[in-house]
């Protein structure tokens, strides 16, 4: 383990009785990255961080801090602090005293636990609220106070369990972006779990997806994103279309896969395959575009399918078309709404779903 | 009440509730009626007195056994809360709920003078085995350790009031947010401090509510006790001999309101106590989006000063 990994989770599995939580997940995150745990809820994400935090006992497997096999230490003896999504305020004491409490624990002078609270709580942005108890504080600030009381301890791992998944909508993007300013400024390795993978995709260096209890991938958000490796990642990351089939001739450049929705063609990128592999071929829908079939294809081998236009949702920014192809699968294909709010189909029209040959991703798993 | 319902339907379910607690306690107000006369129960004139309530304390034998009644109290007291409590915390964890709760209610489901009696023959029995072993053995050292007395008649009033105290104590235990335990040991807490810090407070009106009941049922409780006792007597089981021997005497009518007004008194501040608490945390559990008098929120985290 190179010394700046942070967490290295090896081998990692939990039973709850017959259920199987995690299956094996290895992981190895870096220190002072923004790591996200994303996936479906009951994927098993949050029983990785609790993992991780000391609060579930792995069945099998180690965690291991800086190389430190922490795997049988309790949550107080390991160098993790945490922010819950309940907020998890003490409602007995004020915000200062939730904020000082780490530190009164470790028995900091009492000028020093003062000092150190009163300059985390400006650091989140809540001066002047250090005498009020947690109920007179709005959502959004009983989660800067978790914030400030975990920050405080000056831990090096930050282990954040959906901790926005309480908050309103806007609130939500805002404390997305103060969470990643707070990353780049104290320095030190934020995990966080999330099923939203807009916030993922705000705050991750790398993106882990995990999902039935086994780490499905984990790469550079922006990999994850653009290039997913596996179908699973596709389905849930962004928006895509999927096209299951077999492929049917390939060199070194192209492959040309049979699927019910027709003759479709992907990049070729080294992938070992065979002819007659059952395969998968994505494409993010806001790198698809609609035309009529009257319209002369670029090249014949340029990706398409036909289908026929079911209808227009209007999503502010963007219009999302809704295409029913001849395999009765819908393709959803996402524009820029125009400024007069016209739309150059109707529903029932024939049209081709068509997109730039380098966009489409092969999965063989 | 419903907003479209009848307000005599609901001045007639108070009227309802106000009777039956006047039927339930008049019997208790009869009895502190007549601790203050003068002429004791059933003279035909009423005279208002203290002198009864003076003369409780010169009462020996009362006194005696209001003693060994206050000792047995509060030895219960000690076993049971932190029983009830740990079987309350227990019961939040497991997920055998049904189970659980089956087994630390049943003995609620015995009646009082089967399980009493039942008790009686097993610490009999066990105290004639533990006789036998010591006699084997060739020394006296297990000779009465089951012998009843005090330690039976408190091992009967554990068993006797633990089903209440748990109750009592589940009721703010199951509101208790256990990731705030989780929270405190995140920020370095052991399990005990975490308890004490951050759990022990917001169920304190729980435990002591439990406090209250069990030295109340211990105090009350006369089965059990006056079958598992031995050679003391404790407040029930004077009053009641003394009734049924005597009649009762007009100090035990004064020492009988005595413990009545007490124990309203205490069960009255609880439930007053309670109610207040609840509807506080009801209050707390609707966060305001902005505090009245609170200072402009800062819109973006600040640097910390250096």
């Amino acid at each position: 383990m190179s010394s700046d990994t942070a967490v290295e989770v090896v081998d990692l599995k939990k039973n709850y009785g017959p259920v199987t939580a995690l299956e094996n997940v290895n992981v190895s995150i870096k220190s002072g990255e923004y790591f996200v745990l994303l996936g479906p809820s009951g994927g098993g994400k949050t029983t990785l961080l609790r993992s991780i935090g000391g609060f579930i006992r792995p069945t099998k497997g180690r965690v291991l801090l800086h190389g430190e096999d922490v795997t049988d230490l309790p949550p107080d003896k390991r160098s993790t602090s945490m922010v819950f999504q309940s907020y998890a305020l003490f409602p007995h004491m004020t915000v200062i005293e939730n904020v000082g409490y780490g530190l009164k624990l470790a028995k900091v002078p009492k000028a020093e636990i003062e000092r150190k609270s009163h300059d985390m709580l400006e650091m989140v942005g809540l001066t002047g609220y250090d005498r009020r108890k947690p109920h007179e504080l709005s959502g959004g600030q009983q989660q800067r106070v978790q914030l400030a009381r975990a920050l405080v301890l000056e831990r090096d791992i930050l282990l954040l369990d959906e901790p926005l998944a309480a908050l309103d909508a806007q609130l939500r993007k805002d404390m997305c972006v103060e969470l990643k300013h707070l990353q780049q400024q104290v320095g030190i390795t934020f995990i966080h779990v999330t099923h939203n993978q807009e916030e993922a995709m705000t705050v991750a260096d790398r993106i882990a997806l995990i999902a039935d209890g086994n780490l499905v991938e984990y790469g550079p958000a922006r990999e994850v994103y653009e290039t997913p490796k596996r179908r699973f990642t596709a389905s849930f990351v962004g928006e895509n279309n999927l096209f299951d089939g077999r492929v049917v001739t390939s060199d070194s450049d192209t492959l040309e896969v049979n699927s019910p929705a027709g003759q479709i063609f992907v990049p070729h990128k080294g992938a070992t395959v065979a002819a007659g592999q059952n395969v998968s071929v994505s494409v993010r829908s806001e790198v698809m575009s609609l035309e009529r079939p009257s319209v002369k294809p670029s090249s014949p081998s340029a990706p398409a399918v036909s289908g026929t236009y079911r209808e227009c949702l209007y999503l502010g920014l963007v219009n999302s078309h809704r295409i029913i192809l001849e395999d009765e699968r819908e393709v959803v294909v996402r524009t820029l709404a125009g400024p007069d709010g016209t739309v150059p189909f109707a529903p029932g029209d024939p049209v081709r779903v068509t997109w730039p040959f380098d966009a489409g991703r092969l999965h063989t798993q | 009440m419903s907003e479209y319902g009848s307000i005599w339907g609901y001045r007639a379910q108070w009227a309802y509730l106000l009777l039956i607690v006047a039927t339930l306690m008049s019997p208790v107000f009869y009895v502190i009626y007549i601790s203050f006369n003068e002429n004791g129960f059933g003279a035909a004139e009423y005279v208002f007195t203290l002198e009864w309530y003076g003369l409780i304390f010169s009462d020996r034998l009362m006194m005696n056994a209001l003693g060994w009644t206050l000792m047995l109290a509060f030895a219960t007291l000690a076993v049971t809360v932190p029983m009830a409590t740990i079987a309350a915390k227990f019961y939040k964890a497991t997920r055998h709920k049904v189970f659980t709760i089956f087994v630390l209610l049943s003995p609620l489901f015995v009646a009082p003078d089967i399980l009493g009696s039942a008790l009686l023959v097993f610490f009999k029995n066990t105290n004639n085995m533990f006789e036998a072993f010591s006699d084997y053995l060739g020394t006296e050292f297990f000779y009465g350790w089951f012998q009843l007395g005090f330690m039976t008649a408190w091992i009967g009033l554990i068993i006797y009031t633990m089903p209440y105290a748990f109750i009592v104590i589940l009721i703010t235990i199951g509101r208790y947010n256990e990731q705030q335990t989780e929270a405190a040991r995140a920020c370095g807490a052991s399990g005990w401090r975490a308890f004490w810090d951050v759990e022990f407070p917001q169920i304190r009106a729980g435990i002591f509510s439990a406090c209250a009941f069990t030295v109340i049922l211990s105090f009350n409780e006369y089965t059990r006790t006056s079958l598992l006792k031995g050679g003391f007597d404790t407040f029930t089981t004077v009053l009641i001999s003394q009734m049924l021997n005597e009649g009762m005497s007009e100090q035990s009518y004064a020492m009988s309101s005595l413990v009545s007004f007490v124990a309203i008194a205490t069960i009255g501040t609880i439930i007053i106590f309670t109610m207040i608490r609840s509807e506080q945390l009801q209050r707390k559990a609707q966060p305001k989006a902005e505090p009245a008098d609170a200072p402009e929120t800062n819109a973006e985290p600040q640097k910390a000063a250096a």
